[in-house]
């Protein structure tokens, strides 16, 4: 029997590039959030702006190299009427000009405007996946909050960790970390009892198979070692918070990752009447 | 105004592949690639099962998801709801092929052929604007237009006809023009019960399936 | 520019088709529209035809003459084919047959030297251009060795068929009836073109179709109802619907008049069971009454001419004998052995009944005639193989009790293959003895009956319903040419390897029964000439490969239309030309070709031509008015040849005012005139002559059995005795799935380790089509449920531990082959089904399936053929998820 229906099968059209657009671009946005919400001007400001751009643009490229015809990239700007795809390209080069800017000349306006611009962008990601009409895991609304709670949990996780490596106060940075994992927490949450009824089989199993790890592993186990971290002294904490920050990433990349790659069940066909041959 | 539909009688459809076929000869598509298949599906539990035949492709929705994700206006819709794209803007992201619930888009990225190099008749046919861009069933359109200009009736005539209508073994499938009461499709809707796939996700989709004559 | 031509790939054609060539290159494939009006199936053709694109452009044609190199033939050895030029190779072969001439065209068992297998149905005559002639020509070959016929076909169905109704094969009327009842018949995956087009219109007109049969297969599935009967049972659940409708029902609900004036139900049957005769006269004596009991005066005469008892004797009617036959076979009794619900056949029996319409009459083409818009299909492995005559016997009696056999609405009889002429179904309607048609049996009185076969599966010897006509050969008992060259029977000339054998469009080594042997016994044909398409298992064993111009590279003109097999009743006949679409894409020969240049080489060109003028190429050259007569001394083109036949079509088509040749045909590609479809009924044609249907008592045949019997037993044959068994003049259930146990304990096995039927079904995909390597064909295929495993029911799987793609053995006491489980609610838990014909081990492309098929487990096997030569294609077997 053809691998391709009549029951539902796992799409094959985006593979793990097209997941890592969601992975890398997810953490990058969701790190210049962060740096605009919780980094002082300083070193560790300096580089969460480039490396945020760098996780977009790995997570472009990823696509990029996943499109059929990546010579003509630019065509993708030209419907932003109705693609979230296009809005996301479009977001995107405001996310590098607004960036740039901030990064050339900070003020609290520039700061604003690229944090705000950061959480655009991962918004777009979530409208992208929700408007994949044919993929039931990915149409239902509240992936939107879930993507963009995981982006800013991520971003959150690798401020955490340049916090550490250029000694700044933890406590902002700690606080961003756990409201934003109790978010996402709260978001898978929302999103996974919506939707495990719709999947069968391996799908559903490898979807379910998330919430104990992002739950327990990835927001309890990552709450609790920031809040471990932040009670201890430095030489203590500095483990503990980098522990806590690769789970939280951790969680949400795989989380991300199975959504794209592995419970991605397609709408498969359905019969609401059967036809009647010869007599009723 | 025209809207082209299709109607696939399930009484009739014996799962032959005949148009799958069909489709395959007049579009040309590279191997695994089937604009129109056929469907068999189980329904129930021994002994009590019924088996059915279900035609399927692109429905042409008049709300088409497809069209509202393509980043690159690729995939339009015409006045006449026949949703098209145009190869040469398409950047093959898939983003189509995951929007539609039909499971009607295909992409290939690379020249592949039945029995690994190109046989005459493939080294013929072989468009390579189609590598690397999403393809689906274009309700024959070229066919279509072209009766059209001589004055034929899609549909009726077989010149002005999508070839998996033409093809049918089991006169199962039909097409036409649904904003026309007198067509042939508007009658066999008005005369039969039917119902479209997944309605309940509102993309209004051109295709139809009969089930039973109305009582 | 679209050249038009035909397919028939398989013999539910032929069909028409356009052939779209752009530059030279054949591109698509389109139906011909132009012959809509006149095509049943609206000038379309079906999904193998759209694989012949690639058919002609596959790259793993053979692509010139190749000769064997290796001269060890063997599974394992590689036959080291060479390129050759036709030169060479038509002379290797010339000189072969004319070593041949020089010892005598016959051996020293008297069998032919030259051997030739075509498979296919017959199809393939419709591909072989001239080559027919040539076969004429040299005078006798052995065509017996089969591919499948008799077992892969509706055997029983072709012989009785034709003994009762001349039905070569059997359709319901479909376009005019409204119930059918289906034992196994998937005209859905099988009956074509025209019997998908046909059944789609019914069924949404209305028609009933209610299909008996253990899987849920496609036609079941477009079926109003599915009964999912025990495999081999089909038997039971016929008689008993027979049964309800002679014993439950009142007997006004039955056709009376049809069964007292158009049947042998009213003659009288004497003390031993034979007719009671006039004296005088020795004709049947015939009562006013279907029930009825007398003494009268009279003789009753046995086999051999013997006279039983004559004097005032006592006679009971064949019907009062049928109802008496009948009582046991309850619904509730068939209800055990058919695992089918005595209330369903109640009401089975019943809508029959109700749908039957007695007395109706209907107006076609001006004449009044009957109509009973109900019928009886049976498919194949029901209507052949044990069992095979009973439910031939009941269905036809199920037509006869309404009065449907052979009228508007009912059961149809299609063409005549045995009973000449066999171009004119009714023509060869004449009387013979005792008020019935006449039946060229063959003879097992003393004087004449044939101890001494003519070919290799001794059919003349064997099967008197098998007549001795041109298509007989294959309708004997074909297995029997492969399992006797192992070991001759006693009383039997042994039997030998023939010298030449000519093999085309046919691969036995994959199509017919223990498959694995087959390949040993080819392995020992020492020479075997292949027309060859690509490599395959069969011509691994060649001597000599020529690759012909495949379907859409050659020429030939063929009859269509009029009523031919399945469900082809057309009306209009004529003839359809196929012709060249494109130069030949490797160096291949047109068959007439050939078999013009054999003919010359082989000294046999004046016969040859003049077997061509008789008509051996489809046409006669000469008629009343015309006469397109080839120069006999010539050894004309191809175009010669068929401008010739197409002339000649022409004149007969317009009875001599045209006669257009080959380019008219050409750009045309077909010519028909009106056939009336009042000729599809065979009924009228009997009634007028004053015929009966001999139905219900076979006192013929049961006197032709006991006569064989005599003479078997008389020249020392005692292995056919089980088969003359089944010469009864009214058939009892036997326990026909006990058999099949039977077997399995002969070669070491126990019902309880086998409990599986497995069985095989259709694809229409695949079936017949020769196109097993095409690409298009296996990609298409997929979608429908089955081609890549075997099927197996879920919950039964479930039990088993086997999940839906797991690797399972299926296995017999001897042999074992595995598969990929398939998961499907519509099969009994008791049954296994393998789709089609597979397990290639050559054959490029399909040998890379990995898919087993049920011809490699099932055994030739002399216990489990019947009397008509034939089996049923069904095994005991295990099922087990392999580690």
């Amino acid at each position: 029997m053809s691998p391709f229906g009549p029951n539902p099968w796992i799409q094959r059209h985006w593979d793990w590039r097209a997941a890592g657009n969601f992975v890398f671009g997810g953490a990058g946005s969701g790190l210049l959030l962060a740096a605009a919400l919780v980094l002082p001007l300083g070193p560790a400001r300096a580089v969460s702006l480039p490396l945020g751009l760098a996780l977009v643009g790995l997570g472009l490229f990823c696509v990029w190299t996943e499109i059929g015809r990546p010579l003509r990239a630019l065509h993708v700007f030209l419907n932003p009427w109705t693609s979230w795809m296009t809005r996301e390209a479009f977001v995107g080069i405001a996310l590098f000009a607004a960036t740039i800017y901030a990064f050339l000349i900070p003020s609290v306006q520039a700061e604003v405007l690229f944090g705000g611009v950061a959480l655009v962008f991962a918004w777009c990601q979530g409208r992208i996946l929700k408007a994949s009409k044919g993929i039931p895991a990915w149409r239902e609304p509240r992936v939107v909050p879930f993507i963009v709670s995981t982006a800013l949990t991520e971003g959150a996780a690798l401020a955490v960790m340049l916090a550490l490596a250029y000694n700044l106060q933890g406590k902002l940075v700690y606080g961003l970390l756990a409201a934003a994992l109790l978010a996402r927490a709260a978001a898978w949450v929302m999103y996974s009892t919506k939707v495990l009824p719709v999947l069968t089989g391996e799908p559903r199993r490898r979807l379910d198979a998330v919430t104990p790890k992002l739950l327990w592993f990835g927001t309890f186990g990552a709450l609790a070692l920031v809040a471990a971290a932040s009670a201890l002294p430095r030489t203590y904490a500095a483990p503990l918070a980098i522990a806590a920050a690769l789970v939280a990433i951790g969680a949400g990349w795989h989380a991300k990752r199975i959504i794209v790659t592995h419970a991605s069940l397609n709408q498969g066909f359905a019969l609401p009447r059967l036809p009647v041959r010869g007599v009723r | 105004m025209t809207r082209w539909v299709m109607i696939a009688d399930l009484r009739r459809c014996v799962g032959c592949q005949t148009c799958t076929a069909a489709c395959k000869h007049t579009n040309a598509t590279p191997p695994e690639v089937q604009w129109r298949r056929v469907l068999d599906m189980e329904v129930g539990e021994y002994p009590n099962v019924k088996r059915v035949f279900v035609p399927v492709g692109c429905m042409h929705c008049a709300d088409p998801p497809c069209m509202h994700v393509c980043p690159s206006t690729a995939t339009r819709q015409r006045a006449d709801g026949i949703v098209t794209i145009d190869y040469d803007l398409c950047i093959g992201c898939a983003y189509c092929a995951v929007a539609c619930p039909y499971q009607a888009r295909y992409k290939v990225d690379k020249a592949e052929f039945a029995y690994g190099e190109p046989m005459e008749s493939e080294k013929k046919q072989f468009d390579p604007k189609r590598i690397g861009v999403a393809t689906k069933c274009t309700f024959c359109s070229d066919r279509v237009d072209a009766g059209l200009a001589k004055g034929l009736k899609p549909g009726v005539d077989p010149e002005a006809s999508p070839a998996c209508v033409n093809s049918c073994i089991a006169q199962a499938l039909h097409f036409g023009d649904i904003e026309d009461k007198e067509s042939n499709v508007s009658q066999l809707l008005a005369e039969n019960q039917f119902f479209r796939m997944h309605e309940e996700l509102g993309t209004d989709p051109g295709f139809y399936y009969l089930w039973d004559k109305k009582p | 520019m679209k050249v038009k031509t035909y397919c028939y790939q398989c013999v539910a054609g032929p069909d028409l088709l356009e052939v779209e060539v752009e530059d030279g290159v054949a591109t698509q494939v389109t139906p011909n529209f132009d012959a809509a009006g006149i095509h049943p199936g609206g000038g379309r053709v079906c999904v193998k035809a759209y694989g012949l694109v690639q058919k002609l452009y596959n790259p793993n044609r053979v692509r010139s003459p190749m000769k064997r190199t290796n001269p060890k033939k063997g599974r394992d050895q590689d036959p080291g084919f060479v390129p050759i030029s036709w030169d060479e190779a038509l002379g290797l072969i010339a000189e072969k047959l004319d070593s041949i001439r020089k010892k005598g065209l016959l051996d020293e068992s008297g069998y032919p030297r030259v051997a030739a297998s075509f498979g296919g149905g017959g199809t393939p005559q419709s591909y072989m251009g001239t080559f027919p002639a040539f076969l004429g020509a040299w005078g006798p070959v052995d065509m017996g060795f089969g591919s499948g016929q008799g077992v892969k076909c509706t055997h029983s169905e072709h012989l009785y068929g034709e003994f009762w109704h001349r039905a070569f094969t059997v359709s319901p009327d479909t376009p005019l009836c409204d119930y059918v009842i289906s034992c196994g018949a998937n005209t859905e995956a099988s009956g074509g073109v025209v019997g998908v087009w046909r059944h789609a219109e019914a069924r949404v007109r209305g028609m009933k179709r209610v299909q008996v049969e253990p899987h849920l297969s496609i036609t079941g599935a477009c079926s109003a109802e599915w009964v999912p009967i025990k495999p081999k049972t089909d038997p039971a659940f016929l008689y008993a619907l027979i049964h309800v409708m002679l014993h439950e029902q009142p007997r006004e609900r039955l056709d009376l008049k049809f069964l007292q004036d158009h049947t042998s139900s009213p003659y009288l049957v004497g003390p031993h069971g034979f007719f009671l005769r006039n004296p005088e006269t020795r004709k049947p004596l015939i009562s006013e009454r279907l029930e009825n009991k007398v003494k009268v005066q009279s003789i009753e005469i046995g086999p051999d001419e013997e006279v039983l008892a004559q004097g005032e004797l006592e006679g009971e009617t064949a019907f009062s004998k049928l109802l008496a036959h009948m009582k046991p076979y309850t619904p509730e009794w068939a209800s055990g052995i058919c695992d089918v619900p005595a209330a369903t056949m109640r009401r089975i029996a019943g809508e029959y009944l109700d749908h039957a319409r007695i007395g109706a009459t209907i107006v076609i083409d001006g004449k009044t005639l009957p109509f009973r818009p109900v019928a009886v299909a049976l498919g194949k492995t029901v209507n052949n193989g044990w069992g095979g005559f009973e439910c031939c016997w009941a269905r036809t009696m199920l037509a006869a009790l309404v009065g449907a056999l052979d009228v508007p609405g009912g059961t149809l009889g299609t063409t005549v293959r045995l009973n000449k002429p066999l171009s004119e179904r009714h023509a060869s309607v004449r009387p013979g003895a005792d008020g019935f048609m006449a039946y060229p049996l063959n003879p097992t009185d003393r004087e004449h009956w044939s101890a001494k076969p003519n070919i290799r599966n001794a059919y003349r010897t064997l099967v008197p319903l098998a007549a001795d006509g041109p298509w007989s050969q294959a309708l004997g008992p074909t297995h029997f040419s492969w399992m006797f060259l192992g070991e001759t029977p006693p009383g039997l000339p042994r039997v030998t390897y023939p010298e030449l054998w000519f093999v085309y469009r046919t691969n036995p080594a994959i199509s017919f029964w223990d498959t694995r042997q087959i390949a040993e016994r080819m392995a020992q044909f020492p020479f075997v000439v292949a027309l060859a398409y690509t490599r395959d298992e069969t011509n691994h064993f060649a001597d000599i490969l020529l690759p012909d111009q495949m379907d859409l590279e050659s020429l030939q003109l063929i009859y269509i239309g009029g009523s031919k097999y399945i469900e082809q009743f057309w009306k209009h006949e004529g003839y359809a030309l196929r012709q060249p679409v494109v130069k030949p894409r490797v160096d291949a020969r047109d068959f007439t070709d050939i078999a013009t240049e054999l003919a010359a080489r082989t000294g046999l060109l004046e016969r040859y031509n003049a077997s061509v003028n008789r008509g051996a190429a489809g046409v006669a050259l000469k008629g009343e008015k015309w006469d397109f007569s080839l120069e006999t001394a010539k050894a004309h083109t191809r175009d010669e040849i068929w401008d010739a036949v197409c002339r000649a079509a022409s004149a007969e088509l317009t009875d001599g005012a045209e006669t257009q040749g080959l380019d008219w045909w050409k750009e045309h590609g077909l010519r028909v005139k009106p056939f009336p479809q009042s000729d599809w009924y065979l009924f009228p044609t009997l009634a007028a002559q004053g015929l009966r249907f001999e139905l219900p008592y076979q006192e013929q045949l049961w006197r032709v059995g006991i006569q064989l019997g005599r003479r078997m037993h008389e020249h020392g044959i005692q292995w056919w005795d089980k088969q003359l068994a089944e010469y009864q003049p009214l058939p009892a259930w036997k326990d026909f799935p006990k058999l099949w146990e039977e077997e399995l304990a002969r070669i070491g096995g126990s019902a309880a380790d086998y409990p599986f039927w497995l069985l095989t079904s259709r694809s229409m995909q695949y079936a017949w089509g020769g196109n097993v390597g095409m690409q298009l064909i296996h990609e298409v295929a997929a979608n429908v449920s089955g081609h890549g495993g075997v099927i197996i029911n879920a919950g039964k799987a479930a039990e088993l531990g086997i999940a839906e793609g797991d690797t399972v053995e299926i296995a017999t006491p001897s042999r074992n082959v595995r598969a990929k489980a398939v998961l499907r609610q519509g099969i009994r838990p008791d049954t296994l089904l393998l789709i089609a014909q597979f397990d290639h081990w050559v054959t490029p492309y399909a040998k890379d399936f990995g898919v087993p098929s049920l011809n490699s487990m099932v055994p030739m096997s002399m216990a489990l053929t019947d009397a008509t030569g034939s089996g049923a294609d069904v095994v005991r077997v295990s099922v087990r998820k392999t580690a």
